[in-house]
C-alpha cells in the first residue's frame, strides 16, 4: 500500500498519512539523542555525538550544536546535511530581521520561518522532506528564555524539557519524572547529563561523545550563548560522578 | 510650510502637526491630519511631497499593522523606526524615492519610556527628546533647547507646545491653520482638543 | 606746454573749504551721488558679474566668498534697548574670525549692528559715523536715530541691485524720540520697530526671545535675555558663534556688558540649569 504514496511525490495515503514525513520521523528516531531544558534562569542543549573518533578534530566538527543568531542556539537530530542547510537559511533570516527591525528576531517567529520552509517540503511535488529535527533554545525581550522544538512535517512547539532522536521516548519519561519548573541552570546541566548517561548505548560517558551548550544570563544582565569545550564537558561530567574512570582510559590507551 | 512637532516628556510622548493641506498657493483643507497610528502605541507624523506623504504613511501603516497580526505583538517604537528607516532608505535608492520626513512618536511598554525618532526624508534616524521638521525646526528647536527638561510632567509639556505653536503663528509668513496635537502613552494615542484661537502678533 | 599743464593741474586751493555748491549739496543731500570714486571691474554689467563671482547659486564654485552668517539681535525696553551679537564670520565653510566685533559704535548714543557681508557693513557704518559727525557740528546737535538709519537706508537703496549685502540695526535713546530701532537692509527696507533679529541665526533667536519678551523687562532680565538668544543661535545655526558681545543703550548712551566666550556659558547653562538636554554629556 505505501508504496504507491511515498515513491515521488509527498501527497496523502487513503488512511491519511504522509510517508515521506513519517520516514524523516523514522530516520530521526535512529540518530543521536538531542534534549534541551528549560532552567529558571537559562537554558541548557545536550546531544549525543554518533561519529567519534580519535581522529576526529573536536573543535572544527560540531555535529549536533549550531549557534543560530546572538541569543538563539539549537541542537539537531537527524541528517546533519539537511540541517546545515537549514541552519544556514535560520541564520540568513535572523541576519535580515536584524538588518530591517535593528532587533533579533523573536524566538518564535524564527522557529516559525524555519517550519514554514519544512511545511513546504511536504506539500510541493518531487521533493523530500528535510530530514531534520530541532530543538531551539533562546531569550527574547518579550518571553524571556524560551525552548522549541520542530520536526520535519513542519510543526513545532514550545516545551520546559523535550529530546530528540535514538530512545527519546525513555529520555523523555526521564525527563518527566525528574524536571522541576524552579531549576536553575546548574541543576538542568545535571538533569541533562543524568539522562543522557541513561539513553545512550555506551556505558560511559565522555567529552567526546556528547556536545553541550548553555544559553544564560550573565552577571551584567546581558545574554550569552556559550557551546561547551571539552575540557569543560569533562568537568561537569567529573562533577556528577559520570565522566570515565582514569583506570579505565589508561587501560584502554 | 508644514509644521511637525514633537516633544517627549517624563511618561508621554506630544506630537503635533499643521492643519493645512497646501498646493501652492492655494489651501486645499483647513483640517487635515498629517498622523497615522500605526500600532496601540506608535504614532507617525508626516510632511513632504504631496502624494508621497500618505502613500508612504499608508504603506507603513499596513506593514506595521500586519506584523501585529501575525505575530501577536506589537514593534516597539525603536523596532517601528528602524522598519521604517530601513523602508525608506530601500527607496531612496530605487527609481522612485520618498520624499517624505518623519517624526515617530511611541511608548516602550517594556521600558516603560516614552520615545521620539526624528527621520528625514534622506532615511537619517536619530532618537531625540524633542523634534521639529520644516520651518518649525528654526523657530522652535532654540526655544525647545532652553525650556525643555527630560522629566517634564504633562502640563508642562503642553505648555511648551502653547509656546511652539504661538511662536509659529507669530513668525510664519503663511497661516498653518494651527495643528493637531496627539498623545501617545501606556494607555496608547489620543487626540486633544487644543484651543488656538488667540491671534499673535510679532511685538 | 602751458595748455597741457592747466589741462591736467588744479589751482592748490581748489580742494580746501565748500565751494558754493558743495555746501549746498551737502546740505540737501547727506548721501552721495552716485558717482563715487569706486573703481569699478572692467566688465559690462558690474552686478552680473559681482553675482558670478560671488553667488553660489549661479555659480557652485565661486571664487569669492563673502562672509554671511550671523546673529544679530536688538529689542526695545522699559530701560532702553538691548543690543546683542554673536562674533563669527564665515566664508563659505571657513570660519574667518571668531572675534568680530559686529556692534558698531556710531557714537556715544548710537550703535549699529552688522549682518551680512563685513566689509560691506563696516564700511557703510563708519561712513554713517561720518555722517552722523557731520550732522552733529552743521545742526549743532546730535542726530535722530530716526534720520540716522534713513541716511543709511537712502544709500544703500542708491546701490540697490549692485551686490551689496547688509542687515543692519540701529538703536539710540535721543531726547526726542525716546528709545528708537531701526532695521535696515540692503534691500533698501527699513523699519522702526521693538525687536529685530537679523542674519542667518535670526529664527533661533526669534524663538527664545519672543517666548519671553514684554516691554516691562527689568534691566538684568533683558540682558540675560538677549545673551540666551544669542546663545540659542550660536548653538543651532553653523555660521554663528564666537562669542556673545551685549550692549545696553541708555538715555545716558550706551553701556558695554562684556564680550564673553559662549562655550562656557553654553556649559555652564547646560549643566546647571539643565538646558540643552538633547545634549548629551555622557557617551552611551
Amino acid at each position: 500500500m505505501a508504496r504507491r504514496y511515498d515513491s515521488r511525490t509527498t501527497i496523502f495515503s487513503p488512511e491519511g498519512r504522509l510517508y515521506q514525513v513519517e520516514y524523516a520521523l523514522e530516520a530521526i528516531s535512529h540518530a543521536g539523542t538531542a534534549l534541551g531544558i528549560l532552567a529558571t534562569d537559562g537554558i541548557v542543549l545536550a546531544a549525543e555525538r554518533k561519529v567519534t573518533s580519535k581522529l576526529l578534530e573536536q573543535d572544527t566538527s560540531a555535529e549536533k550544536l549550531y549557534i543560530l543568531n546572538d541569543n538563539m542556539i539549537c541542537a539537531v537530530a537527524g541528517w546533519t546535511a539537511d540541517a546545515n542547510i537549514l541552519v544556514n537559511y535560520a541564520r540568513t533570516q535572523a541576519q535580515r530581521y536584524l538588518l530591517t527591525y535593528n532587533t533579533d528576531i523573536p524566538c518564535e517567529q524564527l522557529v516559525r520561518r524555519l517550519c514554514d520552509l519544512k511545511q513546504g517540503y511536504t506539500q510541493h511535488g518531487g521533493l523530500r522532506p528535510f530530514g531534520v529535527s530541532f530543538i531551539y533554545a533562546g531569550w527574547d525581550n518579550q518571553r524571556q528564555f524560551q525552548l522549541y522544538q520542530s520536526n520535519p512535517s513542519g510543526n513545532y512547539g514550545g516545551w520546559k524539557a523535550t529530546s530528540v532522536g535514538a530512545n527519546n521516548a525513555s529520555a523523555q519519561s526521564l525527563l518527566k519524572q525528574d524536571y522541576n519548573e524552579e531549576c536553575n541552570l546548574k541543576q538542568a546541566c545535571e538533569l541533562a547529563v543524568k539522562v543522557l548517561s541513561k539513553t545512550m548505548d555506551s556505558t560511559k560517558l565522555s567529552a567526546e561523545k556528547i556536545e553541550f551548550a548553555t544559553v544564560g544570563r550573565t552577571a551584567k544582565g546581558t545574554i550569552y550563548h556559550h557551546l561547551w569545550g571539552a575540557d569543560e564537558i569533562e568537568a561537569l561530567l567529573k562533577e556528577h560522578g559520570l565522566g570515565k574512570q582514569p583506570e579505565a582510559e589508561d587501560s584502554r590507551a | 510650510m508644514e509644521v511637525l512637532l514633537g516633544i517627549t516628556g517624563k511618561d508621554y510622548c506630544i506630537i503635533a502637526a499643521s492643519k493645512a493641506a497646501m498646493r501652492g498657493a492655494t489651501i486645499l483643507k483647513a483640517s487635515d491630519d498629517k498622523t497615522r497610528s500605526l500600532n496601540k502605541n506608535t504614532l507617525m507624523a508626516y510632511s513632504g511631497e504631496a502624494g508621497d506623504t500618505v502613500n508612504f504613511a499608508e504603506y507603513i501603516q499596513a506593514n506595521i499593522q500586519l506584523y501585529s497580526m501575525r505575530n501577536a505583538s506589537d514593534l516597539s517604537p525603536y523596532e517601528v523606526s528602524s522598519f521604517v528607516r530601513s523602508e525608506l532608505a530601500k527607496a531612496l535608492r530605487s527609481r522612485n524615492p520618498y520624499n517624505v520626513n518623519l517624526l515617530l512618536g511611541g511608548f516602550d511598554s517594556i521600558k516603560e519610556k516614552p520615545e521620539l525618532y526624528w527621520i528625514d526624508y534622506l532615511a537619517s534616524s536619530a532618537k531625540v527628546p524633542y523634534a521639529a521638521h520644516g520651518y518649525a525646526q528654526y523657530y522652535c528647536l532654540s526655544l525647545l533647547d532652553k525650556h525643555h527638561h527630560p522629566d517634564i510632567d504633562f502640563e508642562q509639556g503642553m505648555k511648551i507646545l502653547r509656546m511652539c505653536t504661538d511662536e509659529l503663528k507669530r513668525r510664519l509668513p503663511i497661516d498653518f491653520k494651527g495643528v493637531v496635537v496627539k498623545v501617545i502613552d501606556k494607555d496608547g494615542v489620543r487626540e486633544l482638543e487644543y484651543i488656538d484661537d488667540k491671534q499673535i502678533l510679532a511685538p | 606746454m602751458d595748455a597741457l599743464v592747466s589741462r591736467y593741474s588744479r589751482p592748490a586751493f581748489q580742494n580746501e573749504g565748500y565751494s558754493k555748491e558743495d555746501q549746498q549739496q551737502a546740505l540737501q543731500d547727506v548721501a552721495p551721488p552716485l558717482s563715487l570714486n569706486f573703481a569699478l571691474p572692467p566688465v559690462a554689467s558690474a552686478a552680473s558679474w559681482l553675482r558670478a563671482m560671488t553667488d553660489d547659486h549661479s555659480n557652485p564654485n565661486v571664487p569669492i566668498k563673502i562672509a554671511h552668517g550671523t546673529t544679530t539681535l536688538a529689542f526695545r525696553f522699559k530701560g532702553g534697548i538691548i543690543v546683542a551679537t554673536d562674533s563669527r564670520a564665515t566664508a563659505g565653510n571657513w570660519i574667518a574670525s571668531q572675534t568680530v566685533k559686529k556692534v558698531i559704535e556710531i557714537n556715544p548714543m548710537l550703535l549699529g549692528t552688522m549682518a551680512g557681508g563685513a566689509a560691506d557693513c563696516q564700511y557703510w557704518l563708519a561712513y554713517l559715523g561720518m555722517q552722523c559727525r557731520l550732522h552733529e557740528l552743521r545742526q549743532k546737535r546730535r542726530i535722530s536715530v530716526a534720520a540716522a538709519s534713513k541716511i543709511l537706508a537712502n544709500l544703500v537703496y542708491s546701490y540697490k541691485g549692485m551686490g551689496l549685502s547688509m542687515g543692519t540695526m540701529c538703536a539710540g535713546v535721543t531726547p526726542t524720540e525716546g528709545p528708537a530701532l531701526y532695521y535696515i537692509d540692503s534691500d533698501g527696507t527699513r523699519l522702526a520697530g521693538n525687536l529685530f533679529c537679523v542674519g542667518s541665526g535670526q529664527t533661533f533667536a526669534y524663538g527664545v526671545l519672543d517666548a519671553e519678551y514684554k516691554y516691562e523687562l527689568e534691566d538684568e532680565e533683558a540682558l540675560e535675555l538677549g545673551r540666551r538668544s544669542i546663545l540659542a543661535a550660536t548653538h543651532r545655526d553653523a555660521y554663528s558663534g564666537g562669542y556673545i558681545n551685549l550692549y545696553h543703550v541708555k538715555e545716558s548712551g550706551w553701556v558695554k556688558h562684556g564680550f564673553t566666550d559662549t562655550n562656557p556659558v553654553f556649559w555652564e547653562t547646560k549643566l546647571k540649569k539643565g538646558e540643552f538636554s538633547n545634549v548629551t554629556a555622557n557617551l552611551d
